[in-house]
């Protein structure tokens, strides 16, 4: 088990490693650029990974939570505020917003809590869209500078490397915590926590609180990133391609919003120039993927590798305790 | 402002709009009363309803043959869905959901490629002329139209439900799949059966509603996003609960549109909120 830890841990750093000389290898400006949309995805992927991972709950809202933060930012910059101020107005936004889904949602789980926070992100698109004396309407926000330090692409990537790493850190933390066990067991059965004392809203609100933050962060990253904020990025369609790429990714997995970023990413930016129906490639490999590879990129190359171990070292009992805990993939109780 | 002319004027309109929520969320909520999955898919099943149609009836001029032509194909279409990607993963909630989301997906760009990206709506050929008089109050017949579609079909429905033998094996597996399938019944197939029902209302709704609102890309969303929140308001699975919060929700977004038009957007959602927050299992919802 160490040995396989230790490899995890060679993996992780190896491909941090790479994302830290991504632009000294001769890359250019645009695929900079680009690696910095994947990365800001993937954060934002992260958040929806340990929402629906660790706590069972699948949201269709996290584009909108972004949005609503990107609003902040872009509101602050209309009004000529300092970095500072934009900083804290976007943060501020984008935590109120997160507040108002955590409140909503917190009573309800499975199906019901896709379908609140699919119904509050429209409302934040709807507010984005016709709210045009704050949001400028159809046309967005433009013009949204970012900090004099970070106005250089390369720094402003190496900047999200540094974010994508530490939120990373920072949620598998989370996750390892007694405060992620408990989210785990209210994944696994909402009626025995309730029943062993555990305050189950409590824990869905301060969960959502997590991820949310989490995911304003990434709005105000995508913002400097683009200089530019309109009502399509609340869109319904952003948030679905969040879900997408978590599950093409591996749900529960370290790596796997990043793998599933880069896909989506790739797909909707560089297979797009050829592709006229991209859409609907990015639809099948999603149905694909939820038909044959349930647990995503990520998990099934796990799952490959864990098998491959065990043919080579037959002494193993077939019943590795370890393989109970992390079976459960999704929200497979729909009656708990 | 509350001049009665007015008051009726939209008063009609809301439940002209609630009819038309009401043929789209019946068969969202039917087939999750069934089958315990949330079709996101049916957004797209109502647009792609809504195209087949408008083009039928703008070639033939005959409404009645448009909704019978989209309503089959769509539930070809659904049929196909059902057999060939939901049944591989029955059972498992999350993975059904996303399936739909993968569907809709592909539904909607291609409807994008087919009928491309122009609103349409139903042509004045097919539609229905003319306008009701009472007194001070006129109002066009096709929307009165929309409304007693609906009302036939709702009608129909809690007949289908509470009296006849298909009913009943529905009624049974909703509250026992186990012991219908021992008694002899293939409960697969009746999923199968109301999966392809609840895609041909949508299609129903889609054609008859083009005539009130336009068919374009987008739209699947934005039916969607009604039709979601008549079924939590109306509590999942119940065909009561779907006609009651459609009603209701259509009522709210005339009277809304008309007095504070900016916040319109919000106001169906402050009725969902309040239900979720005091009976989150929706009005007519049974508690799991």
């Amino acid at each position: 088990m160490t040995r396989v830890r230790s490899l995890n841990v060679v993996g992780f750093a190896a491909v941090f490693v790479l994302l830290f000389a991504f632009p000294y290898l001769g890359t250019s400006g645009y695929q900079v650029s680009l690696a910095s949309t994947v990365l800001i995805a993937a954060i934002l992927a992260a958040t929806v990974n340990f929402l629906a991972g660790d706590g069972g709950m699948a949201s269709l809202g996290h584009g909108a939570i972004a949005a609503s933060a990107a609003y902040g930012a872009g509101w602050a910059s209309l009004q000529g505020h300092s970095v500072t101020m934009q900083v804290v107005l976007a943060m501020g936004t984008g935590i109120v917003v997160t507040l108002a889904y955590a409140l909503l949602s917190m009573r309800t789980n499975g199906i019901y809590f896709l379908m609140v926070t699919l119904a509050v992100g429209m409302v934040v698109y709807g507010l984005a869209y016709r709210l045009s004396s704050v949001t400028r309407g159809e046309n967005g926000i433009t013009g949204i500078q970012r900090p004099e330090f970070l106005a250089e692409p390369w720094a402003f990537y190496l900047f999200v490397v540094v974010s994508f790493l530490a939120v990373t850190l920072a949620l598998l933390v989370v996750s390892r915590s007694p405060f992620g066990a408990g989210l785990r067991g209210i994944r696994d059965s909402e009626s025995r926590m309730r029943s062993l004392g555990y305050y189950v809203p409590a824990f869905k609100l301060v969960a959502f609180m997590i991820s949310g933050t989490i995911a304003s962060y990434a709005g105000l990253l995508s913002v400097w990133h683009t200089h530019f904020v309109s009502p399509s990025s609340a869109e319904v369609h952003r948030s679905v391609l969040l879900i997408v790429m978590v599950i093409l990714g591996g749900l529960g997995t370290t790596m796997g919003p990043l793998v599933g970023a880069t896909i989506v990413v790739l797909v909707e930016n560089v297979l797009s120039n050829s592709v006229e129906r991209w859409p609907t490639v990015l639809g099948l490999i999603f149905v694909l993927a939820i038909l044959f590879a349930r647990s995503g990129l990520v998990g099934s190359a796990a799952k490959l590798a864990k098998r491959l171990r065990d043919r080579k070292s037959p002494g193993r009992p077939p019943g590795d305790p370890g393989q109970l805990t992390d079976t459960p993939v999704s929200g497979a109780n729909p009656s708990a | 402002m509350f001049e009665p002319v007015f008051l009726a004027q939209q008063a009609l309109n809301g439940l002209s709009f609630g009819a038309l929520l009401f043929l789209l969320a019946s068969g969202l909520t039917l087939v999750f009363g069934l089958q315990r999955i949330v079709n996101l898919a049916h957004g797209a099943f109502y647009m792609l309803g809504g195209y087949i149609g408008i083009i039928i009836a703008t070639t033939t001029g005959n409404l009645l043959l448009a909704a019978i032509v989209s309503m089959i194909a769509v539930g070809v279409t659904a049929l196909v869905v059902e057999l060939g990607l939901l049944r591989f993963v029955r059972g498992q909630e999350m993975p059904e959901v996303l399936l739909t989301i993968g569907v809709m997906f592909i539904i909607a760009d291609l409807c994008l490629a087919i009928f491309g990206g122009d609103p349409k709506t139903l042509p004045a050929s097919a539609s229905i002329q003319g306008a009701m008089q009472i007194g001070a109050l006129t109002y066009p017949w096709y929307r009165i139209f929309v409304i007693a579609v609906a009302v036939a079909i709702g009608i129909a429905l809690a007949l289908i439900q509470s009296k006849t033998r298909v009913g009943a094996v529905v009624r049974a597996g909703v509250d026992d799949r186990e012991i219908i399938s021992a008694m002899g019944v293939n409960i697969s197939w009746v999923f199968t059966g109301m999966f392809v029902v609840g895609a041909a209302l949508a299609a129903l709704g889609g054609t008859i509603g083009s005539g009130v609102l336009s068919i374009r890309p987008g739209i699947q969303n934005d039916v969607l996003l009604y039709a979601l929140v008549v079924i939590i308001i109306g509590g999942l699975g119940s065909i009561k609960g779907a006609a009651v919060g459609a009603v209701l929700i259509g009522l709210i977004d005339a009277f809304a549109k008309a007095w504070i038009p900016e916040f319109a957007y919000f106001t169906i959602f402050a009725p969902m909120a309040l239900v979720l927050v005091f009976r989150p299992t929706g009005l007519f919802g049974r508690t799991a």
